[in-house]
């Protein structure tokens, strides 16, 4: 069957704009986590500075803007009909409700008429593993000779919509996030936008599957058997050669609690693991793609990311986590994500893959 | 208190969708959640505190302190008596 | 191929209980995932062994318009007292978990967002879920709810066989 590759990638983040730049600012434990004023009540969030931004819509323009740059970066032809456009998003341009089109078919339809994608856009939507979910259809869409190269992007913007709902279910952290860590108080909403470009080519790493599977359990509340992801984990073909595993790490108590649970029952507790929100806060749409993304960084570097906020462990089953760098062993990785629906995904990357 | 106690019964039935349910159905000392209760879940807490909030002017900061709160109508209600705001 | 529909207009609640399913949270639910659970009930309310957790079966929802409705409500909630009951619906994902955790169907669930019913698209990107092997039937549905009283329905259930012999699906 046919091998998927990747061969471009962008990213966006209040700490870099580039692959390698923001993963060496989350080596470095730099972060854009801060406390901003609310609706009335403030939030520690990690925000994109609009720098005067005076356009239409904000949103589409970082989605654009990172999938044009992976566009270029993979050197494929955006006008065939044998490239595809996948929008990961979760409330899009939400901002505008009441006063606009808010459908999120609405910036993907944009993107593609930018790029010059003649194919239809699709847009997925699935929770917190929207990123993941999208590079596995992206993946598919590839085996199945629909396509040569697909432009896989997410994008997320926070605002009151957001801000407010997460409020409501008392799961924002009042401070910096701490995944994992046994003092955690839940998570920090992001923003960031990343692409990256799927494609049958060769290229240095290989999307080697991906899983989808459901709690079946409770729409908000993760399993307290681990249940979906665990399942997930156990649908992928893992490895000798696994590096580490990046999870989802909201730093929400169960959230975290569920995911070691799950790494347990899978005999992966051994294994490093490491997790990108208490950096970047939780990027939501565009979570999947850009921790993907700075997780090959980071094993092309040869190394495991520290895990900023995490202190002492916190969960029932001892993770191998820590807040310091550590070499890498191995070649491949998996990212790990779940989210509001009972939604759990996992993913399997390889380095060197084409060989 | 027997007032608030209906009123209450009133107000849960109302923010909780408690489809088909009258004050009659609810006794006043039975669990509100788990087994044998009414069956509520981790949302209907949240739910319940905005409840407080917007009637009462009672803010509660997290649903652990909401399962104190929350464990029969009689027990909410001492607590909106001693608490209240509004 | 089964198939079910929901005509715009519909009483819910009145059709709820003409499907005898007895799950009270069904009147907590947003009206996109009271289509979905319905929709559901009609396709599977009557097979034997029902609720044995089933990681065979995957749920995917289309949309145009994802959870707009529940997302002008949560937003007027907004303005004094955030509603956590209906932030969790502003997610176009949650009907197809409503219908996985009612069904105990522990498989893959999805929600895509496309430019209006397209038939073919929703069938291709329908078909996908077939190369993960674990899948061996899925629950498509198309519900297209800009408001509380205006939807566009169709729910079908189908093998991968069933699902390569047709060339799109159809409302």
């Amino acid at each position: 069957m046919t091998k998927v590759h990747v061969i471009g990638r962008s990213v966006l983040t209040p700490i870099g704009n580039c692959p390698a730049g923001v993963m060496e600012a989350v080596r470095k434990g730099e972060s854009a986590l801060s406390l901003h004023p609310g609706f009335p009540e403030p939030y520690f969030a990690s925000l994109l500075e609009r720098d005067g931004f005076e356009g239409s819509s904000f949103f589409t323009y970082i989605a654009t803007k990172v999938a044009r740059e992976a566009a270029l970066e993979a050197k494929i032809d955006c006008s065939s009909l044998r490239t595809g456009l996948i929008l990961s998003t979760i409330k899009a341009d939400i901002q505008k409700l009441g006063n606009a089109d808010v459908s999120p078919i609405v910036p993907a339809a944009e993107i593609a008429r930018s790029l010059g994608i003649t194919s239809k856009p699709i847009v997925v939507s699935n929770a917190c593993i929207s990123g993941l979910a999208a590079m596995i259809q992206g993946m598919r869409l590839i085996k199945a000779g629909t396509f040569d190269n697909v432009i896989v992007v997410g994008a997320e913007l926070q605002d009151r919509f957001i801000v407010t709902g997460f409020q409501s279910l008392k799961a924002l952290s009042p401070k910096a996030c701490k995944p994992f860590d046994k003092d955690r108080e839940g998570l920090n909403l992001g923003e960031a936008a990343a692409a990256v470009v799927l494609s049958n080519r060769e290229g240095e790493w290989e999307l080697v599957d991906g899983a989808i599977r459901n709690d079946a359990n409770h729409i908000s509340g993760p399993s307290r058997t681990g249940e979906g992801s665990y399942n997930a984990l156990k649908a992928l073909p893992l490895p000798e050669d696994l590096a580490f595993v990046n999870v989802h790490g909201t730093a929400t108590l169960y959230n975290d609690e569920m995911e070691a649970v799950a790494l347990g029952r899978a005999g992966l507790e051994n294994l490093p693991v490491s997790a990108l929100k208490g950096t970047l806060g939780h990027t939501m749409g565009a979570a999947g793609i850009l921790e993907s993304i700075i997780s090959m960084e980071a094993l092309d570097a040869g190394i495991i990311l520290p895990t900023r906020g995490f202190k002492n462990c916190g969960v029932s089953v001892p993770l191998n986590i820590s807040a310091l760098e550590r070499a890498a062993k191995g070649n491949s990785f998996v990212k790990l994500l779940s989210g509001f629906g009972g939604i759990n995904g996992a993913m399997l990357l390889r380095k060197g893959g084409s060989k | 208190m027997n007032e608030l106690i209906n009123e209450l019964k009133l107000k849960l039935i109302e923010a909780l969708n408690l489809e088909g349910m009258t004050p009659d159905d609810i006794p006043n000392d039975a669990p509100l959640f788990g087994e044998g209760g009414l069956g509520l879940d981790s949302i209907d807490v949240l739910e319940l505190i905005v409840l407080l909030e917007k009637n009462y002017g009672i803010r509660l900061a997290t649903p652990q302190e909401g399962k104190n709160v929350f464990k029969s109508v009689a027990v909410m209600a001492d607590y909106v008596a001693a608490n209240r705001t509004k | 191929m089964k198939e079910a529909v929901i005509p715009a207009g519909t009483n819910l609640s009145a059709l709820y209980r003409s499907l005898g399913a007895d799950y009270p949270k069904f009147f907590k639910m947003d009206t996109l995932s009271k289509l979905g659970f319905l929709l559901a009930e009609m396709l599977v309310g009557e097979e034997d062994g029902r609720f044995g957790q089933r990681e065979d079966r995957a749920v995917l929802v289309f949309s145009r318009e994802g959870c707009i409705a529940d997302d002008l409500h949560y937003a007027q909630s907004m303005k004094d007292f955030p509603s956590p009951a209906l932030f969790v619906y502003t997610l176009p994902n949650i009907v197809a978990g409503e219908i996985a955790i009612r069904n105990k169907f522990a498989g893959e669930t999805g929600a895509y967002v496309i430019d209006g019913f397209d038939g073919e698209l929703i069938r291709e990107l329908s078909s996908l879920a077939f190369q993960d092997k674990t899948t061996r039937e899925i629950l498509v549905a198309w519900i297209d709810c800009p408001s509380d009283s205006s939807w566009n329905a169709k729910a079908w259930l189908c093998n991968e066989a069933q699902i390569n012999e047709i060339k799109a699906f159809t409302i």
